[in-house]
């Protein structure tokens, strides 16, 4: 049987089976998004500009519960003024390799205008550059291309001011008292996640200005894995005993870090901060598990991109009061916010 | 020794062809037991073909199967298998990386007494010993131990296929070139080892190329040529040239 | 089934080589120097901070080890058939997203805890036995190879995961959490009951007739059916435990978690594969231990938690993995000789 051969050629195999299996993954997913998009309303021909306005809607992943709380702001927008919405993205798959063919597609059917939250500023410009070369006008939403000087506006969350404000809120947890120390770890999906950048950009600056007893012990990736983000949490717990707070930067690292406090008896001993306002994440606030979490406002930003943009068309495309750059502060909410506060800000799921 | 009575296993009118090729066409035979009949033809005649249709590995596409004058359909090897029919196929019968014993076993795994055996656990010495004792039995000289047939050298392989064979028949014994890769001295073993299960009365059916094997151990010859039968005689009208001028089709079927 | 490995030999019976020492005797060699490498890593990260074998760490390695180890013995059943199985991550993932709705529509009605986690444990299961099934079906009668097949259900998975959940975790159950955190010493319940259903599947694969047609098929699936083996139907098994394995590990994650992650399983079937390649086991079939499996899941185990305590920076994890695999896999291709492995 020649072993030797054979199993060489094993050790190779095996490599390329863990390679194409990861590629595998990414072309099952991105071949199953056409089928199921969604459009929040029926919108054949958008062309008859005397017809009534129809908004197409383009994002990275659809199921995103951000993009999901979007999608709830931006249909009651478009309800109420009486305008069609095409929303459509790949249902999981945050990549322009997949967006760029949906909203090619999308614009294929003339739509009155396009609302783009592009996944990279330079792969996207030409779909946005196409769109106006082709007279519809082009909102921004959550992140930009790199030439937005023709786009009708930019409305985003300010994930460096969420940043710091999750740094606030993690040292009043903490009882923060100067000349004290504090170690602290960070959990992110990933070190070129941009929105993680930002935010523990927007912490360490924060830190570096008001805490200086507070020390960032280690940062580690869950690769966008909840159970990866908790083992990494479980580990943390043994390696520093005594460690003061963690800053979950995203849904995922949040729901991992609160099961490992949970776990480990340590609910309300450590300051954990997360991020974004899903509907456990906000029960698991009100326990007091979360010292506090920081939560961005999709619905506003999905309603604010449909207002501006009708009210762009139905003025005669005058740019009279819509302003060109947004940005929404990220909201900071404790187990003290009001039920009513909090019910605002709890992503809706559709 | 002359045929007589209800033939052990029949074939009537047999076709198989593999997509556009047809490998075996209205092939019929007939096997007595205590009868050896060896199957010859060129490579590619059809004869590996027809074993896998008698061992119910392929389902022809027409004919009939006679086993004891019962026609049958099989629908696996495995109910080949269970109405006494062994096969030793030409191309791997074995599973390289199981164990001489496992080898010979497979498929009729003993288990533990009790409780063990039907929750499915093995029987593993005892196999590795029966194994030996039926390899013995049956005159092949197999080393020993439980070694997994990986580590064998192809004739000792070869050794284990045909004893397993051997040592499971109750009626029907299908050899499909057993003496490939064997020695001199191993070929007469087999030669042997054929001779005494048709001794015992089972009907075995012998292909090879060696002419001088087949014309010595076998009591009729089968000759098949591109899917055909071309002669079905006693070996007794044969000799080593006219067998081979029939294969070759230098002389016609009579 | 080896032999040399699990019998004491009948003296009379075999003249083997000297015999090598008890615990080499015990692993095949692979294995032994799995077990050296293994203790090798131990060695390394507790010595840059010895907290990395008190207890709670182990009792941290072990929690992760159970997320890991199911799926990579379904995995090994898998691959020592001849095929592979790319949906198990998936599998978990969704299996453990069905059971939270449930399982949170049963807390909202109050029912007892018992009855929660039990009730999501059979629809666990049931998830994963109808994936293992859907990949059989695609295997047997689509006729597709195992790699297409089971990587279609991995997309199928991940997606219904996602369009169920709106790609939020579903649920808050403190008590799970609770459940699964509570441990004798270093050893959680939880990875006490995920060790007992390993070695069953240990022993069914070495010991057991069932694993002899798994090993046989892998080796030579044309002898396995010629010897009366059907072969479809224990391909379909294999892939229906494999789910099964699969779907059970999406309750150890809802446990862990307190709810069903959409993105609990997200590859997972990479480590899972991993594991299987760096215990030895080849990718051809035929050939290899359970040991060397769970060994290799200890590994990549160990060094994602050890990483972690010895403060090495993350962005080393990937490649430390790697690296464990390309030593695996050359450590195949000096062995001198395979021995038999079944
Ligand atoms: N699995 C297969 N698929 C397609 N064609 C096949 C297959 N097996 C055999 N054949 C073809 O069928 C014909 C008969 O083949 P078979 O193996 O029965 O010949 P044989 O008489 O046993 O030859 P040899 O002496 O070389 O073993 C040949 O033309 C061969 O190419
Ligand atoms: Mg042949």
């Amino acid at each position: 049987m020649g072993h030797r051969l054979t199993t060489s050629r094993l050790g190779r195999r095996s490599v390329a089976v863990l390679a194409v299996a990861s590629v595998g993954v990414l072309a099952a997913c991105s071949s199953s998004s056409s089928g199921s998009s969604t459009s929040s309303s029926t919108s054949p021909s958008a062309k008859g500009s005397s017809g009534k306005i129809t908004i197409a809607f383009n994002m990275g992943a659809e199921a995103d519960p951000f993009f999901i709380a979007m999608n709830v702001g931006a249909a009651a927008e478009a309800k109420k003024l009486g305008v069609n919405l095409i929303w459509q993205g790949d249902p999981s798959v945050y990549s322009p390799a997949t967006q760029i063919p949906i909203a090619d597609q999308l614009l294929a059917e003339h739509p009155s205008a396009l609302v783009i939250a592009p996944t990279d500023p330079a792969a996207l410009q030409p779909v946005v550059n196409q769109a106006l070369a082709q007279g519809i006008p082009v909102v921004n939403v959550d992140t930009h291309v790199n030439d937005i000087s023709k786009v009708l506006s930019f409305i985003t969350g300010n994930n460096q001011q969420g940043g710091a404000v999750a740094a606030d809120a993690m040292a009043k947890a903490m009882h923060y008292q100067s000349g004290h120390s504090y170690q602290v770890v960070v959990g992110m999906s990933s070190p070129t996640t941009t929105t993680n950048v930002a935010r523990l950009a927007g912490f360490k600056a924060e830190i570096a200005k008001k805490y200086p007893g507070i020390k960032i012990m280690s940062v580690a990736y869950s690769e966008s894995v909840a159970a990866t983000a908790n083992a990494n949490v479980n580990n943390w717990l043994t390696k520093y005993p005594n460690l003061k707070g963690i800053f979950a930067i995203d849904g995922t690292n949040a729901t991992g870090a609160a099961a490992a406090l949970q776990a480990h008896g340590l609910v309300g001993k450590i300051a954990l901060v997360g991020y974004d306002a899903y509907a456990t994440n906000v029960a698991l606030l009100q326990q007091h598990v979360f010292a506090a979490l920081i939560a961005q406002q999709p619905t506003l930003e999905g309603q604010m991109a449909i207002a501006d943009i009708v009210k762009y068309l139905r003025s005669g495309k005058s740019k009279a009061g819509i302003q060109h750059l947004v940005t929404l502060p990220n909201i900071v909410l404790t187990p003290s916010t009001p039920a009513s506060v909090l019910a605002k800000y709890t992503y809706p799921t559709a | 020794m002359t045929a007589q009575g209800q033939p052990l296993y029949e074939a009537r009118q047999i076709s198989k062809s593999y997509g556009s090729v047809a490998a075996l066409i209205d092939v019929s035979f007939a096997l007595y037991p205590g009868e050896v009949v060896g199957l010859v033809g060129d490579n590619g005649a059809g004869k590996s073909t027809l074993v896998k249709v008698l061992s119910g590995v392929h389902a022809p596409d027409s004919g009939e199967l006679f086993l004891d004058g019962v026609r049958r359909h099989w629908k696996s090897p495995h109910e080949a298998i269970q109405a006494g029919v062994e096969t030793l196929y030409q191309d791997a019968g074995l599973a390289p990386h199981l164990t001489i014993g496992s080898n010979v076993f497979l498929g009729r795994e003993k288990l533990r007494p009790g409780l063990l055996g039907r929750l499915g656990f093995l029987a593993q010495q005892e196999m590795e010993r029966e194994a030996l004792a039926d390899l013995e039995r049956v005159g092949i000289a197999v080393p020993p131990s439980n070694r997994t047939v990986s580590e064998l050298s192809g004739g000792q392989r070869q050794a284990v296929a045909i004893g397993r064979a051997v040592s499971w028949a109750r009626k029907v014994i299908l050899l499909d070139e057993p003496t490939n890769h064997l020695g001199a001295r191993q070929s007469v073993e087999v030669l042997s080892v054929i001779k005494a299960a048709r001794d015992k009365g089972l009907g075995v059916v012998f292909i090879s190329h060696t002419l001088p094997h087949v014309l010595e151990v076998t009591n009729r010859i089968v000759v098949l040529r591109l899917g055909r039968v071309v002669r079905d005689a006693p070996t007794a009208e044969f000799d080593a040239e006219s067998l081979l001028g029939t294969i070759t089709g230098l002389i016609d079927g009579a | 089934m080896s032999s040399v490995t699990d019998k004491p030999a009948k003296p009379a019976s075999t003249a083997v080589a000297a015999s090598p020492g008890r615990l080499r005797s015990l692993l095949t060699n692979q294995q032994f120097l799995l077990l050296v490498a293994l203790a090798a890593l131990v060695a390394y990260f507790t010595s840059r901070d010895s907290v990395f074998i008190s207890s709670g760490e182990v009792a941290t390695m072990l929690a992760t080890f159970s997320e890991l180890i199911l799926m990579a013995v379904g995995e090994t059943y898998v691959i020592i058939t001849g095929g592979i199985d790319l949906s198990v991550g998936a599998t978990a993932g969704f299996a453990g997203v069905v059971a939270a709705f449930a399982m949170r529509d049963l807390l909202a009605g109050h029912s007892p805890e018992a009855l929660v986690l039990t009730v999501g444990t059979v629809i666990c299961a049931a998830v994963g036995v109808g994936i293992g099934l859907v990949n059989a079906i695609l295997m047997n009668w689509a006729r597709l190879v195992p790699f297409v097949a089971t990587l279609i259900t991995l997309g199928a998975a991940t997606g219904m995961s996602l369009v169920l959940t709106g790609g939020a975790p579903i649920g808050a159950d403190a008590a799970a959490i609770n459940l699964a955190a509570a441990r004798i010493g270093p050893l959680p319940y939880l990875a006490l009951i995920v060790l007992v259903i390993v070695a069953v599947c240990w022993v069914y694969l070495h010991l057991s007739r069932y694993g002899r047609y798994t090993f046989a098929i892998g080796s030579n699936a044309f002898a396995a059916r010629a010897a009366g083996i059907n072969v479809r139907r224990h391909t379909t098994s294999v892939y229906v435990l494999s789910g099964l394995l699969a779907g059970l590990t999406g309750m150890v994650f809802y446990m862990q978690l307190g709810s069903g992650a959409p993105s609990s399983g997200n590859g997972a079937e990479l480590p899972a594969i991993a594991a299987v390649v760096i215990g030895g086991v080849s990718l051809f079939g035929g050939m290899g231990r359970l040991t060397g499996t769970i060994l290799g899941a200890l590994i990549l185990t160990v060094v994602q938690s050890g990483l972690i305590i010895a403060n090495v920076s993350p962005n080393y994890s990937q490649v430390a993995i790697a690296i464990c695999i390309a030593i695996a896999a050359s450590l195949q291709a000096l062995r001198p000789q395979n021995r038999s492995q079944t």
